[in-house]
C-alpha cells in the first residue's frame, strides 16, 4: 500500500503542475453514469500523448480514475434522490483535469456533492465474496498517490501514477 | 459494451461482455447472470476475451453471478481474461475466487 499522500509528490505540487501545463485536458459535466464513456475517451486521448507509457500503469490509472468518478456519481445520486425538485444550482456536477508528464499520470477531480466522510488510510479490501465496497481500495492499491480533501465546499481528489 | 449470451448443447451458458465493463454496463451483466440462474441455467462461463476494461462494479457483477450460480448448485467460471482484467483480479486478490480458465470450451472440465 502506498503512503496517502506520498511525500515526494504531494497534492499542492500536483495541482500546480496540472494548472500550469498547456497540455492538460479538462472536462466539466453533470455527475451521471452516462458521462463515463466520455471520460474513457479523454483518457484514450491522454494515453495517446504518452508514448512511453506501459500497459500496466495505463490500466491502473484508468481503473482508478473511473473508480473515483464512479464514487462521485453514486454519491451525487444518493444525495439528489432525497431532494424534491432540483434547483439548477444544486445539480451535482464534477470537473476532471488530466495530465501526462514524463514522470506521472495525474488526475484531479472535484465536485459539489456532499462531503466524503472517510479516512483513506482506513480503506481496506472487503471480503472476497463481497459484491461492493472495492472501489476506493482498488484505487488506493493501484495508485502511487491518492489524496482527498474538502475545500471551499467542494470535494477534491488528487490521483497520480508514476510512469515506468 | 455489448453482451453476447448463448447456451451450449451441454446446458452451459456463455456470456461474453465485449468492450468496457464499468458501472453502467455492470448492471446489464448482473441482470443477465441473475436471469440465467433464475431460468435454471446455473453453469455459466463468462468469456472475458474481449473485455477491455473492468472496474469494481464489473467485479461486483461477476461475484454476484458466482454466488447466485453456486447457490443454485452450479458455478460461474471466467475464461480468457485480457491483461487489463487480470490486473484488476490481482489487485483485488480475486484471482483465486475468479480463477481464469484458458478457454471457454474447457472452462468446466475439471
Amino acid at each position: 500500500m502506498p503512503e496517502v499522500p506520498s511525500e515526494d509528490s504531494a497534492p499542492p505540487e500536483l495541482l500546480a503542475a496540472i494548472a500550469a501545463d498547456p497540455d492538460r485536458v479538462v472536462l466539466s459535466a453533470r455527475a451521471e453514469p452516462e458521462v463515463m464513456d466520455l471520460v474513457h475517451a479523454l483518457l484514450e486521448h491522454l494515453f495517446a500523448r504518452a508514448p512511453q507509457l506501459d500497459d500496466v500503469t495505463r490500466v491502473k490509472f484508468e481503473m482508478s480514475v473511473i473508480e473515483i468518478l464512479g464514487n462521485i456519481v453514486e454519491h451525487a445520486y444518493a444525495h439528489d434522490s432525497r431532494l424534491p425538485a432540483v434547483d439548477p444550482s444544486e445539480v451535482r456536477r464534477f470537473e476532471i483535469q488530466l495530465l501526462a508528464t514524463d514522470r506521472d499520470l495525474i488526475a484531479v477531480l472535484s465536485d459539489n456533492g456532499l462531503p466524503v466522510s472517510l479516512d483513506l488510510a482506513d480503506v481496506t479490501m472487503p471480503d472476497e465474496l463481497a459484491e461492493s465496497g472495492r472501489g476506493l481500495a482498488l484505487a488506493r492499491a493501484a495508485l502511487d498517490t491518492l489524496h482527498y480533501e474538502r475545500i471551499e465546499g467542494r470535494n477534491l481528489w488528487c490521483l497520480a501514477c508514476r510512469i515506468g | 459494451m455489448e453482451l453476447d449470451v448463448s447456451t451450449r448443447d451441454d446446458g452451459i451458458a456463455v456470456v461474453a461482455p465485449r468492450g468496457r465493463l464499468n458501472m453502467v454496463s455492470a448492471r446489464q451483466l448482473k441482470e443477465t447472470l441473475s436471469d440465467l440462474v433464475a431460468g435454471g441455467t446455473a453453469r455459466i462461463v463468462v468469456d472475458l476475451g474481449e473485455t477491455t476494461f473492468l472496474d469494481s462494479s464489473g467485479l461486483g457483477a461477476l461475484i454476484g453471478g458466482l454466488k447466485a450460480a453456486r447457490q443454485a448448485g452450479g458455478d460461474l467460471r471466467v475464461a480468457r481474461p485480457t491483461p487489463a482484467v487480470v490486473s484488476v483480479f490481482e489487485l483485488t486478490n480475486l484471482d483465486r475466487v475468479l480463477r481464469a480458465r484458458d478457454s471457454v470450451e474447457t472452462a468446466f472440465d475439471a
